[in-house]
């Protein structure tokens, strides 16, 4: 008696759950997002790429909101930091608890790409590629968090990956290069410098790479939020498995690449060896 | 400029960058590294430390081995040695003790000779005593002449061949 009412109380349960969410389904699809009104699909892919028309106002300047999520994770991770750094590091052990695993497998996968790319000056490369690592990976899960800001045209826009803004992929690329360009100079002198120089698409090649890898990811998701129908279970996939997939596969690519040319721009090159002056010819071969 | 590059917002996220790679690498890389390296110059030490007592203990038991042999070799040697010298000193006493015997021989030797000597003296004392005795005894009994020159000429035989035994060695 008593396990056919308890049934009975789950179907109505059930019936009802599934009925309140199919009639709030068909009031979403029936009224539309405001969004789809006040910005058409190509205006938000446009922006997505350009960064034309939703700027923040920040100390007088107009900036994309990239540069707002970049200031934001930096600010978050420096406090990171130094919360380790005064907190967990000094209470290090030779057995390892499971924060410590962490930090000790994130510093070391960096510092032996390091040793491995770039076996003759390991210790810059190794600290510059943790800081890049790190930032790029955090910078690009921060979307996920979907942090609102106002734009000064007063519309409310999600922080977007600060990398999936081109000032932000190129200022990676340029930083980048110059401290492969910088590397080769101190290391090599001008000769070193100078082969490094030959490789003048390297910056904007690492620009775009991560801008284009972390853009199309911004305009798929972009892409899956506009549509209401598009709006459930998906962006799940989307947004998050994307999103960590680029996050380790950007920062995993250009921590390789910048220790793979810094490895390249510091070693030791031999000196040249003069091509010994032909010997003439005796006069009596010569005729 | 393409794509709305503002060179403005790359100067902004370049600073934003290099404040957080010189934060990051003061407040987490560096002191981890320094804690990885100090570990793994106390593992190295440590291992270092246990490769020195490795061989230690291993030149240890090579030097206990070559001290056993050579004690082995020393007990052997001086084994020979001591019967060596038991053998000398047993031929020694041998020696000593035939030398001996032949002293006490010879010294017996001696002693019998002389006293043979003394006793052939006493016994020609007493001979001759008793010649004497025997003499004025048949002087006294019969004075005849023939048997007095027979009796003198067999008296001075017998002290000639007493002469020639005393003689011969």
């Amino acid at each position: 008696m008593d396990l056919k009412v308890k049934n009975r109380g789950r179907t109505v349960f059930l019936i009802v759950w599934l009925a309140l969410i199919v009639l709030l389904l068909a009031a979403i699809l029936l009224l539309g997002l405001p969004g789809e009104k006040s910005e058409s699909i190509r205006a938000v892919m446009r922006d997505g790429v350009l960064h034309d028309e939703n700027r923040v106002a920040v100390l007088g300047l107009r900036v994309n909101p990239g540069l707002i999520s970049a200031w934001v994770v930096t600010g978050v991770l420096l406090l990171c930091g130094a919360a380790l750094r005064i907190f967990a590091i000094p209470r290090f052990t030779d057995v390892p608890g499971k924060l410590q695993c962490v930090i000790e497998a994130l510093v070391e996968f960096f510092s032996g790409m390091a040793r491995t790319s770039s076996p003759h000056r390991p210790g810059f490369v190794g600290a510059y590629i943790f800081a890049a690592g790190v930032y790029i990976f955090f910078s690009t899960v921060f979307e996920l968090f979907g942090i609102q800001v106002l734009t000064d045209a007063g519309r409310s826009v999600a922080l977007p990956a600060p990398i999936a803004d081109i000032n932000g992929a190129l200022a990676m690329g340029i930083l980048s290069y110059l401290v492969i360009l910088g590397a080769g100079f101190v290391t090599n002198g001008l000769r070193g410098g100078l082969g490094v120089l030959k490789d003048f698409s390297l910056p904007i090649s690492m620009s775009f790479r991560l801008f284009g890898a972390l853009l199309s990811g911004l305009l798929v998701t972009e892409l899956v939020y506009y549509y209401t129908a598009l709006s459930f279970v998906l962006p799940v996939v989307v947004g998050v498995l994307f999103t960590l997939l680029h996050a380790v596969i950007q920062t995993y690519v250009l921590s390789t690449l910048v220790s793979f040319f810094y490895g390249e721009a510091v070693e030791p090159k031999a000196p040249k060896v003069k091509k010994p002056k032909k010997q003439k010819l005796e006069s009596g071969e010569d005729k | 400029m393409p794509l709305n590059i503002d060179f403005v917002q790359v100067l902004l996220h370049l600073l934003n960058f290099v404040i957080l790679a010189g934060g990051l690498t003061l407040l987490v890389y560096k002191p981890v590294m320094k804690f990885l390296d100090a570990r793994r110059a106390r593992y190295e030490a440590l291992e270092e430390q246990n490769q020195a007592a490795k061989e230690e203990s291993d030149r240890l038991q090579k030097a206990y081995a070559s001290h056993l042999a050579d004690a082995e070799a020393e007990i052997a040697e001086k084994r020979l040695k001591a019967e060596r010298e038991g053998a000398e000193t047993a031929r020694a006493y041998l020696d000593g003790a035939r030398e001996k015997a032949a002293a006490i021989v010879a010294a017996a030797e001696a002693e019998a000779e002389t006293r043979r000597a003394q006793i052939l003296d006493s016994a020609q004392t007493e001979i001759g005593e008793l010649v004497l005795e025997a003499t004025q005894k048949l002087l006294t009994d019969s004075a005849d002449a023939e048997r007095t020159a027979a009796l003198y000429d067999a008296f001075l035989r017998r002290a000639e061949e007493d002469a020639k035994k005393r003689a011969e060695p």
